[in-house]
C-alpha cells in the first residue's frame, strides 16, 4: 500500500475586493458568501423552520379569510361575521400548491390545512359553537392579519404600481361598479354613497389591500409548509439552504398576478383585473416586507412612544417599528396584534420547538416570548431572502469575477445594512444564540 | 395561663438556638424547619397568653445586684412579642433553602429573637439591659458572616454604634438605680416611683435618648443603619428593621415617657423637632438613593421620625398611634425587605438602575413586584393599608402638642409617596433587558412569608381596630398631655373610639376583639 500523499495546499486566492468597513461587515461578508443575516447554526435552522410551520397554519386561515373579506364581505356595513369565512373559502384550493392548483409549485394546499381545521373545530378549550370560540378568543386572531393589511394601506407608495393605480380613473370606475352592484336595492347605502363617495372609495381601497395581502400569503403558506416537511425529511443542511428555498420560491411566483375581484351573488366584478399586470413580487411582497417587517406603526401597545418628544419621526419612511426592530420581549398584554400572532403560532408549535423552549429561560411559562424571538430570527431570514432576491434581480451573481460587479453588490448590501444601524435593530441580538 | 408560660416564650427559641448547632450535619431545609417551628411555637404561646393572660413571673436571680428574672406582659409588650415571634418566623422562612452554615445561622437568628423577646418581657431594668445587649452579639455575627461584600465594615459599624447604645443604656439604668432616693430597685414598678434629683433626670434622659436613639435610629445617630441594612442578609435585615429597631421605640416609651415624665415633657419640643428632622431627612435621602436596600433604610429612618414625634407629643392618641406605628411599620418594613430579598435572590442585584419591568407577566417577577408595590403603598400611608390608621393617629395626636413639627412630618409623609412612585416606576415598569432577565420565577414557598405579611398589612388596614386596640389602657395611663377634644370625657377611662374625632371614631368604631385585657 503506497503511503498517503497529502494533496498540495489549495492556492490562496486573494479576494477580489477589500473587506467591508461597514459596522455590519461580518453580516455583509456572510451575505456576499450566499448566507443569511441569521447565523448558520443547527439551532437557528431548527428554530426558523419550526416557527415557519407554526406560522403557516394560521397563515392558511389568514389568506383565506382576507380573500373572503375582500371578495364577499366587501363593504358590508355590519361585518360582524367577517372572521367566519364560508366553507367554500376553507375548501378553496391553494393556487400554487397541490393537484388542484392553477400552478403547482408546492405540495398540499387542496383545502385548508388539517391542523387548522382541527383547531377551528375544538380550539384550545372544548368543542363548542363557532361564535363561542370567537367570543372566548379561542380562535385564529385575524386582528393580526388586519393590522398587517392596515400597515400596507397606511404606508402606501412602497414600490410597484399598485398604490398609484388605486387613484386611477379605471380603478374608480371599477370600484363604482362594484359599490353599486353590492348595494343594489339598498337605497340607504346608495344614498350614503352619493353623499360621501370618497368614504366608500377609501373602503374599497382597503378591500383591495385585503386582497393584495391575501394573495401574498396564499403563496407564503405552502412555502412554509413545504419547508417544514423538507426539514422533517432531512432536506435542509443549514440556514442558507432555507433562505435559498425562499429565494427560489420568490422567483417562481414573482410574476403571478395580484388582483381584486368582488363577488355579488354569482357576478364577479373585477375591481383590479388580472390584466392590469400587477405582480406578486413588486406589488405585494416588497411592499409587505417594507410595511410590516420594517415600518408598521409606533402605537401598537407594546411600547409607548412620545410624538411630542420627537420619538416618532415626521416622515413615515423613517418609521422602524417592524418585527426586525420590535422589542419582542415585553409583550404579553392582551389585544396587541403581534401578541395575537404569537398566540396563534403557539397552538401549532412542532414538538421539537416545544422541547427547545422547555430547556431555556422559563420553559413553558414564557413560550410566547421565546417563540416571538424565534419569529424575529425567522423574519431576518425571510428578509435576507428578499435582499438576495433583489440582488439577483437587479445586480450581479455572487460568484461574479468582475470586481466592479462585486463592488456594486457590496454597495447594495451595505445600503441594506444601513437600515440596521439604528440602535433598536435586533440584527445584533440575533447573532447570539443567547437571545431568547 | 401559668406565669411559667412567660418562661416558655423565651425557652422555646433559646433551647432551639442551643440545640441547632449540636445537630448532625444535614440538609439546610431541615434546620430551617426546626428553627421556624420554634418561633412558630413561640407565636402560638404568645397568642395563648393574649387570650389567657398569665400573671407576672418573679424569680430571684442575682438579688444583691438588683437583677431579678421579672417577666410580664401588658398592652405595650404583648403586641411587640407577637410581632417578634411572627417576624422571626417569617425571617427564618425567608432564608434561602440552601442557606450556608445553616445551624449557626438559624441559631443566631433564634438568639436574636431571645434577646428581643426578653427585652419586651422584662419587668426589671437590668434584665432589660441584659436582653438589649444580648441582641447585639448575634446580629453583629449574622451581618459579619453572611452579609454582602462590605459586610466586615457594616458589622464593625453596627457593633460600635450598638456598643455605645448599650453602654449608654447601662449607664442610664445604673444611674436610675443608684441615684434613686427610695433605694436600689431596678424593677419597673420601682423605677416608675423613683425619686431622682432633676439634674440627674436630665442626664439619665440624655443617656436614654442616646441609647434608644441609636437603636431606632434617629438623625443624627443613624450612621450605622443604611450601611448595615444594605449589607445584612435578608432575614437579618427583616429582623433589624421589623423588631430590633423597635426596641428603641419601646425603650423610649417605657423608660422615657414612663419613668421620666417631667423631664420628657420638658424636653419634648426638642424631641419632636428631632423626629421631624428625621422624617424629612429620611424621606429626602430615600428619594436620592440608587439602591433599594438603602432606600428602604432611609425610608425606615423617616418613619421612625414620625414615631418619635408621637412619643414626644405623648397625648393618648399619639401614644396609641406610636404603638400602632411600631406594629404597622414592623410588618411593612419586613414585607419590603422580604420582597427586595426575593428580587435580589433572582436578579442578583438591588441597584435600581439595573432593574426594570419586574411586573412583566412572562419574564418578570410579577407576584413579588405586586407585593412590593403594595408594601410601598402601605409605607406611603395609602388608606386601606396598615400604616394609614397608625399615621392618622400619630398626626391627630401630635397636632395639638406640636403643630409645626406635625406639619413637617406630614410633608415628609407626602415625600414617601415620591420615592415609592419613583422606585416602582423604575423597577416595576419599563422594559426588561433580555440579556439580564434570565432568571426563574419565584416559587410559592419562597413567597409565603411576604404573602403572609401582605395579608396582614391589608388586614390591619381594613380592620384598624385590631392594630390600635392593643395598648389603649397603657398608653392612656402613660399620656403626659391631655387631648383637647378628649376634655369632655377626661374623667372617664380614655378610649380612643370615644375620644377621637369623627373620622377616627368611624375607623375604630368596631370594638376590637384583640383589645388586651388588663394584665
Amino acid at each position: 500500500m503506497s503511503p498517503a500523499i497529502a494533496p498540495p495546499p489549495a492556492p490562496v486566492q486573494a479576494p477580489l475586493i477589500p473587506p467591508s468597513e461597514h459596522p455590519w461587515a461580518e453580516v455583509i461578508h456572510r451575505l456576499e458568501a450566499g448566507g443569511s443575516m441569521l447565523p448558520d447554526t443547527p439551532e437557528n435552522l431548527m428554530q426558523i423552520i419550526g416557527i415557519y410551520k407554526a406560522y403557516a397554519v394560521p397563515m392558511d386561515f389568514y389568506w383565506r379569510d382576507l380573500l373572503y373579506i375582500a371578495e364577499r364581505v366587501f363593504l358590508n356595513p355590519l361585518p360582524a361575521f367577517k372572521y367566519f369565512p364560508s366553507q367554500a373559502y376553507l375548501d378553496r384550493p391553494n393556487a400554487y400548491a397541490g393537484d388542484e392548483s392553477q400552478l403547482r409549485i408546492w405540495r398540499g394546499g387542496e383545502k385548508a390545512h388539517p391542523e387548522l381545521l382541527a383547531f377551528m373545530a375544538r380550539g384550545e378549550t372544548v368543542a363548542m359553537p363557532k361564535l363561542l370560540h370567537h367570543l372566548w378568543h379561542d380562535r385564529i386572531n385575524m386582528e393580526f392579519a388586519e393590522a398587517c393589511m392596515q400597515a400596507m394601506l397606511w404606508h402606501q407608495g412602497m414600490g410597484g404600481r399598485f398604490n398609484a393605480y388605486l387613484e386611477s380613473d379605471s380603478y374608480r370606475a371599477n370600484a363604482d361598479r362594484a359599490i353599486r352592484a353590492f348595494f343594489k336595492g339598498n337605497p340607504v347605502m346608495l344614498g350614503l354613497y352619493k353623499l360621501f363617495p370618497e368614504m366608500f372609495m377609501e373602503q374599497v381601497k382597503q378591500m383591495s389591500y385585503y386582497a393584495n395581502l391575501g394573495l401574498f400569503w396564499e403563496v407564503m403558506a405552502p412555502v412554509f409548509f413545504e419547508m417544514s416537511d423538507l426539514y422533517d425529511e432531512g432536506g435542509f443542511q443549514g440556514v442558507p439552504d432555507a433562505m435559498n428555498f425562499l429565494v427560489n420560491g420568490i422567483f417562481a411566483v414573482a410574476g403571478r398576478p395580484i388582483y381584486h375581484h368582488v363577488y355579488v351573488g354569482d357576478e364577479c366584478i373585477e375591481v383590479i383585473p388580472k390584466s392590469e399586470g400587477f405582480t406578486w413580487l413588486y406589488e405585494a411582497a416588497l411592499p409587505y416586507v417594507e410595511a410590516v417587517f420594517y415600518r408598521t406603526a409606533p402605537f401598537r401597545g407594546t411600547k409607548s412612544y412620545n410624538a411630542q418628544a420627537g420619538q416618532v419621526p415626521t416622515d413615515q419612511s423613517d418609521f422602524h417599528y417592524g418585527i426586525l426592530y420590535a422589542d419582542v420581549f415585553p409583550v404579553g398584554s392582551a389585544g396587541i396584534p403581534p401578541t395575537l400572532l404569537m398566540q396563534d403560532m403557539l397552538h401549532f408549535l412542532p414538538p421539537y420547538l416545544e422541547e427547545l423552549y422547555a430547556q431555556h429561560r422559563r420553559g413553558e411559562e414564557d413560550q410566547l416570548i421565546q417563540l416571538g424571538i424565534t419569529f424575529q430570527r425567522s423574519m431576518y431570514n425571510v428578509t435576507s431572502a428578499v435582499i438576495q432576491a433583489l440582488r439577483c434581480a437587479l445586480l450581479y451573481p455572487l460568484d461574479d469575477t468582475d470586481p466592479e460587479h462585486l463592488l456594486a453588490n457590496r454597495r447594495f448590501f451595505e445600503a441594506q445594512m444601513d437600515r440596521f444601524l439604528r440602535p433598536e435593530a435586533r440584527l445584533g441580538a440575533i447573532q447570539s444564540q443567547d437571545y431568547r | 395561663m401559668s406565669p411559667s408560660s412567660l418562661l416558655l416564650l423565651l425557652a422555646l427559641p433559646l433551647v432551639a438556638a442551643l440545640a441547632l448547632p449540636l445537630l448532625p450535619e444535614g440538609p439546610s431545609l431541615r434546620v430551617r424547619s426546626l428553627a421556624a417551628l420554634a418561633t412558630a411555637s413561640q407565636l402560638v404561646v404568645a397568642l395563648l397568653a393574649w387570650r389567657l393572660p398569665p400573671a407576672d413571673l418573679q424569680l430571684a436571680w442575682l438579688p444583691k445586684l438588683g437583677l431579678e428574672l421579672d417577666l410580664g406582659l401588658d398592652g405595650l409588650s404583648l403586641p411587640l412579642v407577637l410581632l417578634t415571634a411572627l417576624l422571626s418566623t417569617m425571617a427564618i422562612l425567608s432564608a434561602p433553602v440552601d442557606q450556608s452554615r445553616p445551624r449557626l445561622f438559624y441559631s443566631l437568628l433564634l438568639a436574636t429573637n431571645v434577646g428581643v423577646v426578653g427585652a419586651f418581657l422584662a419587668r426589671n431594668a437590668l434584665l432589660f439591659v441584659l436582653a438589649f445587649e444580648l441582641v447585639l452579639i448575634p446580629t453583629t455575627l449574622l451581618v459579619a458572616i453572611w452579609g454582602r461584600d462590605r459586610r466586615a465594615g457594616a458589622a464593625i459599624r453596627f457593633l460600635l454604634y450598638g456598643a455605645v447604645s448599650g453602654l449608654s443604656l447601662l449607664a442610664a439604668v445604673l444611674a436610675f438605680g443608684w441615684l434613686n432616693a427610695n433605694g436600689l430597685d431596678f424593677s419597673f414598678a420601682g423605677l416608675a416611683q423613683a425619686d431622682l434629683p432633676p439634674g440627674a433626670q436630665a442626664w439619665i434622659l440624655a443617656l436614654l435618648l442616646l441609647a434608644f436613639g441609636l437603636k431606632l435610629p434617629i438623625v443624627p445617630l443613624h450612621g450605622w443603619q443604611p450601611f448595615t441594612y444594605s449589607q445584612a442578609p435578608t432575614p437579618v435585615v427583616m429582623l433589624l428593621g421589623g423588631v430590633v429597631s423597635k426596641l428603641g421605640a419601646y425603650g423610649l416609651l417605657r423608660f422615657g415617657v414612663g419613668f421620666l415624665p417631667d423631664t420628657w415633657a420638658a424636653w419634648s419640643p426638642w424631641i419632636a423637632a428631632a423626629g421631624a428632622v428625621s422624617a424629612v431627612y429620611g424621606a429626602l435621602n430615600a428619594i436620592a438613593q440608587s439602591d433599594m436596600r438603602r432606600l428602604m433604610a432611609y425610608s425606615s429612618l423617616g418613619h421612625m421620625g414620625l414615631l418619635v414625634l408621637a412619643l414626644a407629643a405623648a397625648t393618648p392618641l399619639a401614644l396609641q398611634g406610636a404603638v400602632a406605628q411600631i406594629l404597622a411599620h414592623g410588618l411593612i418594613v419586613a414585607l419590603l425587605f422580604a420582597c427586595v430579598g426575593l428580587i435580589e435572590r433572582r436578579t442578583g442585584t438591588t441597584a435600581i438602575a439595573e432593574l426594570s419591568g419586574l411586573l412583566n407577566p412572562l419574564r418578570g417577577l410579577p407576584v413579588t413586584a405586586a407585593m412590593l408595590l403594595l408594601a410601598l403603598m402601605a409605607a406611603a400611608g395609602i388608606p386601606g393599608l396598615a400604616a394609614f390608621p397608625a399615621e392618622l393617629l400619630v398626626f391627630e395626636g401630635s397636632w395639638t402638642a406640636f403643630p409645626r413639627a406635625t406639619l413637617v412630618c406630614l410633608v415628609a409623609s407626602g415625600l414617601t409617596a415620591v420615592y415609592a412612585v419613583r422606585l416602582f416606576n423604575r423597577v416595576g415598569f419599563g422594559r426588561l433587558d433580555n440579556a439580564r432577565a434570565d432568571w426563574q420565577p419565584t416559587r410559592w414557598a419562597e413567597r409565603l412569608p411576604a404573602l403572609a405579611l401582605t395579608l396582614l398589612v391589608i388586614g390591619f388596614g381594613l380592620w384598624p381596630g385590631a392594630l390600635v386596640g392593643w395598648s389603649e389602657a397603657e398608653t392612656g395611663a402613660l399620656a403626659l398631655r391631655a387631648q383637647p377634644f378628649l376634655a369632655a370625657t377626661a374623667t372617664t377611662p380614655i378610649t380612643v373610639a370615644a375620644a377621637a374625632p369623627r373620622t377616627i371614631a368611624l375607623i375604630l368604631a368596631a370594638p376590637s376583639p384583640l383589645a388586651v385585657p388588663s394584665i
